[in-house]
């Protein structure tokens, strides 16, 4: 029986829509009437026989938002919306009743399109990926011509569009109110949503708006102003100011300045008095204008969250390599501390408070600190993603990290060798710098393993690089490297290896860049890495 | 037990000192080597005891020791020290027979114990080898027939089978084997097959 509960309840659950439909307050619906009717009062010009068929139809926008947030609920304020602005703004030869069925069939239809998105989109995701664009686009585009088509059909019907005149009425409502929400929903989306206000409060507050604007008041004179006697031939120069704005700011800025140009177009369209058919055909070329913005922009969303998550793992990533080698570090004092405390128990035991207690103790206190010491590194390293900088000699490093693969050597075959070392010292973090010199020999370890016998070879060689660089190299006799090869070798998560998840260079270059340097693999017949350090000629330090 | 001594072989100066002070407090003899080459120099065949090995080591590491010392027919039982117990070492470890595995910090009572484990099959073993070396004086007592009769019976002969392959009769196989037997101070056909098995 409870598990019978239990399954309907989640079954519940899970057929709930992803987006929680919002109570409805007074104030909201309020909101929403106000709003509708302000939109269409500003935008209702070049109306076609004087009905609600315009070349922009913001309103609707505002309609899906709400349907959006609220759910079916907002469907009744829409109605009563749609039915106040024919009333206030246009002003009708027909009965309240057939308004009243206008206003319920438009809002009903608005509330489908507002339905379908929520089931398909979950109303969170439609900004936020390109599939959730290309969908709510589809879905708005296909949604408004079957609303165009009813409301068009219902308008013939009562008389008021001449039945010849359908084709155009539909095609005109359809590019109006398509145009509309195309353009004007993302905004109001983010303005309705306490997120997207932050997103674009900080977008806004930025001196480079001032240069948008700037452009984008440009670029309208440009396509209005002297591309009006052209058959607006410029109109392209409006992509600029969008695509700048998408490609610096993201949506937000796609979003903001798709809305700035729509404005200035309709004004400019208002103010040059240009034909109804004129303006038609600019709001066609406006709402590819807008999604073009609008894809960058959530193209640069995506690729900066992305890369951000990226950041965030390699971080992770590069924690636990650090931390596995810091693991070695702290266990040796651990394991001291552990049996000099076990040696102290045996002494007391055995009544021995003497010297030799004493002494036993002291190393503990001493081995504590060695441990506290690697602790230290540890938390530093979490806390800056970086590192902990001291002066270490290059003669010293090479050789200590080249020690570690002698044995390795030996076993396979390999001649490794390391060249003078100019003497000097790095400002480094000397386990992460170990980190990166032993995970390029043990690549190139890997590397020259299918070479025949007597011909693997592995050199490790520093030169100074101008006044203040010194550059490692890492060679091997290994097939080296393709163009391809060497492009993709830092990406993480692309191991030629079956074993590891080939993030070593992904963080060996995390770790160089860490440290003011760089770490590139150079295209050849044979492995060459180099790894660039900010380097001191002159040893100061002791 | 009291010429049995734990090889520590560490590079870190305060872990190879603690074990060394906590082990000898345990009244076991102790001996401490800073890296592999060092130990492997001094390294003699009569010794006996265990050797406390650390796998990462600068230079030599600790599982290229293990092969090392069984390169060297060294029976000596390795238990295993490593600060971070990867299972790829851990199965390197084994695979050259160590003898038990241990994580950094060690566990006092799980040390103790695989020292213990170690040094009694240390002691075994040469309780073993000793008992072979003796084997091996007491064969050359045997007479050739005594030899021929003890080889049929390793092999699995009945005393009817041997009689009729060496043409005598099956008493006097009886009195051979009993002789065999005693000779050799074995219990019975098990540990002579046994013995002689181990000594071929």
């Amino acid at each position: 029986m409870l598990a019978h509960n239990d399954r309907s309840r989640n079954q519940t659950e899970y057929s709930k829509p992803m987006l929680i439909a919002r109570r409805l307050g007074w104030v909201d619906a309020l909101l929403l009437v106000a709003g509708y009717v302000a939109l269409d009062w500003a935008s209702f010009f070049h109306p076609l026989h004087g009905l609600n068929i315009t070349p922009w139809n913001p309103a609707p926008a505002l309609g899906l938002v709400f349907l959006l947030r609220y759910g079916w609920k907002a469907a009744p304020p829409l109605a009563l919306a749609v039915l106040l602005a024919e009333v206030w703004v246009r002003d009708l030869p027909i009965s309240l009743p057939a308004l009243l069925a206008i206003a319920v069939m438009l809002a009903t239809g608005y509330g489908a399109i507002g339905d379908i998105l929520r089931r398909r989109l979950g109303g969170v995701g439609i900004f936020s990926d390109r599939d959730g664009m290309l969908q709510w686009s589809g879905i708005v585009v296909a949604g408004t011509f079957f609303t165009s088509l009813a409301f068009v059909l219902v308008l013939v019907a009562l008389g008021l569009i001449p039945a010849e005149d359908w084709q155009q009425a539909v095609g005109r409502y359809w590019i109006g109110d398509g145009v509309g929400i195309l353009v004007s929903m993302p905004l109001l989306w983010m303005l309705f949503d306490e997120r997207g206000r932050t997103v674009l409060r900080a977008t806004v507050l930025r001196r480079e708006t001032i240069g948008l604007v700037l452009a984008a008041g440009m670029a309208l004179w440009v396509a209005f102003g002297l591309g009006a006697e052209s058959d607006f031939k410029y109109f392209y120069i409006l992509f600029l100011p969008i695509i700048w704005a998408a490609a610096r700011q993201g949506l937000a800025g796609a979003v903001l300045s798709a809305a700035l140009i729509q404005v200035g177009l309709v004004f400019s369209v208002q103010s040059l008095g240009f034909a109804a058919v004129t303006a038609f055909e600019i709001q066609a070329l406006t709402v590819v204008l807008a999604l073009v913005g609008f894809f960058v922009g959530v193209v640069l969303d995506e690729q900066q969250r992305i890369s951000a998550e990226l950041r965030q793992t390699l971080r992770l990533a590069a924690a636990g390599e650090m931390a596995g080698a810091l693991a070695h570090e702290l266990n040796q004092p651990l394991t001291a501390l552990s049996a000099y405390g076990t040696a102290c128990e045996e002494l007391l035991a055995r009544g021995d408070t003497g010297d030799n207690l004493k002494k036993a103790i002291r190393l503990m206190v001493s081995e504590s600190f060695r441990a506290a010491d690697v602790v230290r590194r540890l938390r530093d390293f979490f806390r800056t993603g970086t590192t902990h900088l001291e002066p270490v000699s290059v003669a010293e490093l090479l050789p200590a990290a080249a020690a570690a693969f002698h044995s390795r050597a030996a076993e396979n075959g390999v001649t490794l060798s390391v060249m003078p070392v100019p003497e000097g010292i790095v400002m480094a973090d000397r386990p992460q710098v170990e980190v990166v010199l032993r995970n390029l020999l043990a690549n190139a370890f890997d590397a020259v393993s299918a070479q025949p016998a007597g011909q693997r070879t592995v050199r490790l060689s520093a030169v100074v690089e101008g006044a203040d660089r010194i550059c490692i190299r890492v060679e091997d006799s290994g097939p080296g490297l393709s163009t391809v090869d060497a492009a993709r070798l830092f990406e993480p998560f692309n191991s030629t290896k079956s074993s590891g998840l080939g993030l070593g260079l992904a963080i060996s270059r995390a770790i160089a860049e860490a440290h003011g340097g760089n770490l590139w693999a150079e295209v050849g017949g044979r492995g060459v890495f180099s790894f660039i350090l900010p380097f001191e000629r002159k040893t100061d330090h002791d | 037990m009291t010429d049995m001594t734990v090889f520590i072989v560490d590079d870190d100066p305060a872990v190879r000192d603690s074990l060394g002070l906590l082990l000898g407090l345990r009244g076991y003899r102790t001996a401490i080597f800073a890296d592999a080459e060092s130990f492997l120099g001094a390294y003699a065949a009569d010794w006996c005891g265990c050797v406390l090995i650390d796998i990462r080591m600068p230079g030599m590491d600790g599982l290229a020791l293990q092969k090392h010392l069984r390169e060297r027919q060294c029976n000596l039982p390795v238990i295993v020290m490593t600060g971070h117990g990867d299972v790829e070492s851990a199965r390197e470890a084994f695979k050259a027979q160590a003898l038990d595995f241990l994580e950094k910090p060690l566990d006092q009572a799980r040390l103790a114990a695989a020292i213990d484990d170690a040094l009694d099959r240390c002691a075994a073993s040469r309780q073993e080898s000793g008992q072979r070396a003796r084997f091996a004086e007491l064969l050359k007592t045997l007479t050739p027939r005594e030899r021929e009769v003890m080889d049929m019976i390793v092999a699995g002969g009945h005393n009817r089978d041997i009689a009729e392959r060496l043409g005598i009769s099956p008493r006097t196989v009886e009195v051979h084997k009993a002789r065999v037997m005693q000779k050799l101070k074995v219990d019975g056909v098990a540990q002579l097959v046994r013995f002689s098995l181990e000594t071929r």
